[in-house]
C-alpha cells in the first residue's frame, strides 16, 4: 500500500505534462477515476444528454430538418414580452433581495454569538422549506382578506385594502422571500471575513464613518455583493413557483411558457429553444461573474503594487 | 464594526430593520401551521376557533392525499440512495485521490444546481418519454438524484476532508485491505456526514417539484406536484394541513442533521448548508 503513503505524492510542481503521464500510471489514479466513474456517467446519461437533446430539438423543424424559427419564435411578440417580464422581474427581485440581505446579513454580523446563531436559524430553517409551502404562506398572507390587509385596514391605513396578489408587488414579495435566504448567507460570509482593523485604521487617520462605510467596507463587499446579485439573478430566471401562482397575467415568466407550451399546447420545439435560450443566460451570468472576478482581482493587484 | 457603531439611534434602526426582515422570513410559514389548525381555513388570524378537521380530511375516502404522500416517501428514499452512492464515490474520488481532470468534474458535479430546472426537467422528459417511463417512480427518482447529488458529494467532501487521511495510512501500514480501511476506519468516521448527506438528498426530493410536474402521469402525482395543482384550479382548505406536514418534515430533518453533527466525529465538518457552497459555485467551478 506504499501508494497511500504522502511520499508518494509529488511534492514540488512537476511540469504539468510529466505529471500527467506519471499519474495515468499511478493507483491513486485509477482508484480517482474508478471512483469518478459512477457520477460522471450518471449526469452524462441523465443531466448533459437530456440538455443536449433539448438543444437538438430546438434546432428542428417539423419535418426535422434544421431551423432557426423557433429562436426567431422566441423573440417576436408576446413571447419577447414574457422574455422581457422575466428579466425585470429577476433584475428587481435580486436588486432588493441584495438590499435587503445586505442590511440583515451586517446586523447578524453585529449580534452576540448566541443571538447571531438564532437569526441564522431563522434565515437558514425556511430555505429548506418547500419553496411553494411559503409561497401558498404569502398568498394567505397577502389575500384581499388576507392577515396583511386585514392588519391594515384595522389600523386604518389609507388606501387599504391593496391589491397584493396577482401582480408584480405579490411575484416580487414572493420570490424575494424565497431568495433572500441565498443573499443573506453568502453576504454574511463575506462580511465575517473583513477585517475589522482595516476600518479601525482608516478611522484612525480621520476618515468619518461615511467615508469609512463607502471607500473602505463596500468595496471589500463588493465581491460578494456581485456574487450575490448574479446569483440570485440567474436563479430567478428559471424560477416557476411563486409567479405562476402569485402572478397575474402580466407577469408570465419564461418558465410557465415552457410549462404552457408543453402541458397544454404540445409545442416541443419552441419550449425547447426557450429552455436553451434561458440557459444561455444563465451561462452568460457565470460568464460575466468570472469575468467580474478576475477584473476585480485584477484591480486589486495593481492597488498593491502600486 | 465598532468605527461605524452609530448613534443609539441608529442601532435601534438597524435593530427594528433586521427584526422586520426577520419576520418576513418566517410569517409565511407561521401562519401556514397556525390556519392549518383553525376552524375557517381563509378567515380571520390568528383564527378564534381550533380544529383538526383539515389533517382528518387529508385521510378521508377517495383523498388524492394518502397516495400523492406514499409516493413522494418512495421517490425520496430511492433517490436518497441513488445519490449516497454516487455521493460516496464522487467524494471519495475527488478528495481522496489523484483525479485527472478533477476541477472538470467538480464543475459537472455542481452544475445541476446552477441550470434552470425547467431545463433539467424539459430534457429528463425527453429522456423517459420514448421509454415509456413516464409516472415510474423509478425516472422520478433518477431525475431527483440530478440535483440531491450534488448536495451529497458537497456534504461528504466536507466530511472526508476532516477525516485524518493519516488514520487511513495508518491502517494500511499495519496490513489492512483497502476494503478494510474503509469499513473499519472510514465508514465510522465518515457515518455523521452520511447521514446528513441522506438527510439532505430526502428532502430534496421530497419538496422538488418541477421534475415530478414534468415526469409523472395522471394517476402517478407526488405531494408537492399534488398542492400545486389544488392551488392553481381550486381551493381546497386541507392544504394547509399538507403544508404544515411538508414544514414539519423539513424541521424535523434539520434538527436531526443537527443532532448527528453533534454526535460529534468529521461529521462535524460537513457543512449544514450545503447551499453555501452550492451559490458560490461560480467561483470553484473556474475550469470548466
Amino acid at each position: 500500500m506504499a501508494v497511500l503513503a504522502p511520499a508518494s505524492r509529488p511534492a514540488a510542481p512537476v511540469p504539468r505534462r510529466k505529471r500527467q503521464a506519471r499519474l495515468l500510471s499511478d493507483r491513486r489514479t485509477r482508484f480517482g477515476l474508478l471512483n469518478a466513474a459512477p457520477v460522471v456517467l450518471y449526469l452524462l446519461i441523465l443531466f448533459v444528454y437530456p440538455i443536449f437533446s433539448t438543444l437538438m430539438l430546438s434546432l428542428k423543424d417539423q419535418a426535422g430538418g434544421f431551423t432557426l424559427h423557433w429562436y426567431a419564435d422566441a423573440f417576436r411578440g408576446a413571447n419577447l414580452e414574457i422574455l422581457l417580464t422575466t428579466l425585470r422581474i429577476s433584475a428587481e427581485t435580486s436588486l432588493i433581495s441584495l438590499v435587503v440581505g445586505f442590511v440583515l446579513a451586517s446586523a447578524i454580523c453585529r449580534l452576540k454569538p448566541l443571538w447571531a446563531g438564532l437569526a441564522m436559524l431563522v434565515v437558514v430553517v425556511p430555505h429548506f422549506i418547500s419553496a411553494l409551502v411559503r409561497t401558498y404562506g404569502w398568498i394567505i398572507l397577502l389575500g384581499d382578506n388576507g392577515v396583511v390587509n386585514n392588519a391594515l385596514t384595522d389600523s386604518r391605513f389609507p388606501g387599504a385594502p391593496f391589491q397584493l396578489l396577482y401582480n408584480e408587488i405579490g411575484v416580487v414579495i414572493g420570490t424575494t422571500a424565497v431568495m433572500l435566504p441565498y443573499t443573506v448567507l453568502l453576504l454574511y460570509a463575506v462580511m465575517k471575513g473583513i477585517d475589522r482593523r482595516l476600518l479601525a485604521a482608516a478611522a484612525s487617520m480621520g476618515a468619518g464613518k461615511i467615508t469609512i462605510f463607502r471607500r473602505v467596507y463596500v468595496p471589500l463587499v463588493a465581491p460578494g455583493l456581485v456574487n450575490a446579485g448574479v446569483l440570485c439573478f440567474i436563479l430567478c430566471l428559471g424560477y416557476y413557483l411563486t409567479p405562476a401562482l402569485m402572478g397575474g397575467e402580466k407577469q408570465t415568466m419564461v418558465a410557465s411558457l415552457i410549462d404552457e407550451q408543453v402541458m397544454k399546447q404540445n409545442q416541443w420545439n419552441g419550449a425547447s429553444a426557450l429552455g436553451i435560450i434561458l440557459l444561455l443566460f444563465t451561462f452568460a451570468g457565470l460568464i460575466l461573474l468570472r469575468l467580474l472576478k478576475s477584473a476585480g482581482e485584477a484591480y486589486r493587484n495593481r492597488g498593491t503594487a502600486s | 464594526m465598532i468605527e461605524l457603531r452609530a448613534t443609539l439611534a441608529g442601532r435601534i434602526a438597524l435593530a427594528v430593520l433586521s427584526t422586520l426582515i426577520l419576520l418576513f422570513l418566517a410569517m409565511p410559514i407561521i401562519v401556514i401551521v397556525v390556519t392549518s389548525f383553525g376552524k375557517d381555513a381563509f378567515g380571520s388570524f390568528p383564527p378564534e376557533a381550533w380544529t383538526l378537521g383539515w389533517y382528518e380530511q387529508l385521510f378521508a375516502d377517495g383523498s388524492k392525499w394518502p397516495a400523492a404522500l406514499s409516493l413522494s416517501v418512495l421517490v425520496a428514499s430511492l433517490t436518497t440512495v441513488f445519490s449516497l452512492v454516487l455521493g460516496i464515490t464522487a467524494a471519495t474520488a475527488l478528495v481522496r485521490s489523484d483525479l485527472p481532470l478533477r476541477s472538470a468534474v467538480y464543475g459537472l458535479v455542481l452544475a445541476p444546481l446552477v441550470i434552470p430546472q425547467v431545463v433539467i426537467a424539459l430534457g429528463l422528459f425527453l429522456l423517459f418519454e420514448p421509454a415509456a417511463m413516464l409516472g415510474s417512480p423509478i425516472a422520478i427518482a433518477f431525475g431527483h438524484t440530478v440535483l440531491a447529488s450534488p448536495i451529497a458529494v458537497m456534504i461528504l467532501m466536507a466530511t472526508l476532508k476532516g477525516i485524518d487521511e493519516r488514520l487511513e495510512d495508518a491502517a494500511a501500514s499495519m496490513g489492512a485491505s483497502r476494503l478494510t480501511v474503509w469499513r473499519r476506519i472510514t465508514f465510522p468516521l465518515a457515518a455523521p456526514g452520511m447521514i446528513a448527506a441522506a438527510i439532505f438528498s430526502f428532502i430534496t426530493s421530497f419538496d422538488e417539484f418541477f421534475i415530478s410536474q414534468f415526469l409523472s402521469s395522471v394517476d402517478t402525482v407526488t405531494l408537492p406536484v399534488q398542492v400545486f395543482n389544488v392551488l392553481q384550479y381550486n381551493v381546497d382548505p386541507s392544504v394547509t394541513a399538507v403544508s404544515a406536514i411538508l414544514i414539519a418534515v423539513a424541521v424535523v430533518a434539520l434538527a436531526l442533521v443537527v443532532a448527528v453533527r453533534r454526535l460529534g466525529g468529521p461529521g462535524k465538518q460537513a457543512g449544514l448548508l450545503p447551499t453555501e457552497s452550492a451559490v458560490s459555485l461560480p467561483a470553484g467551478s473556474e475550469t470548466r
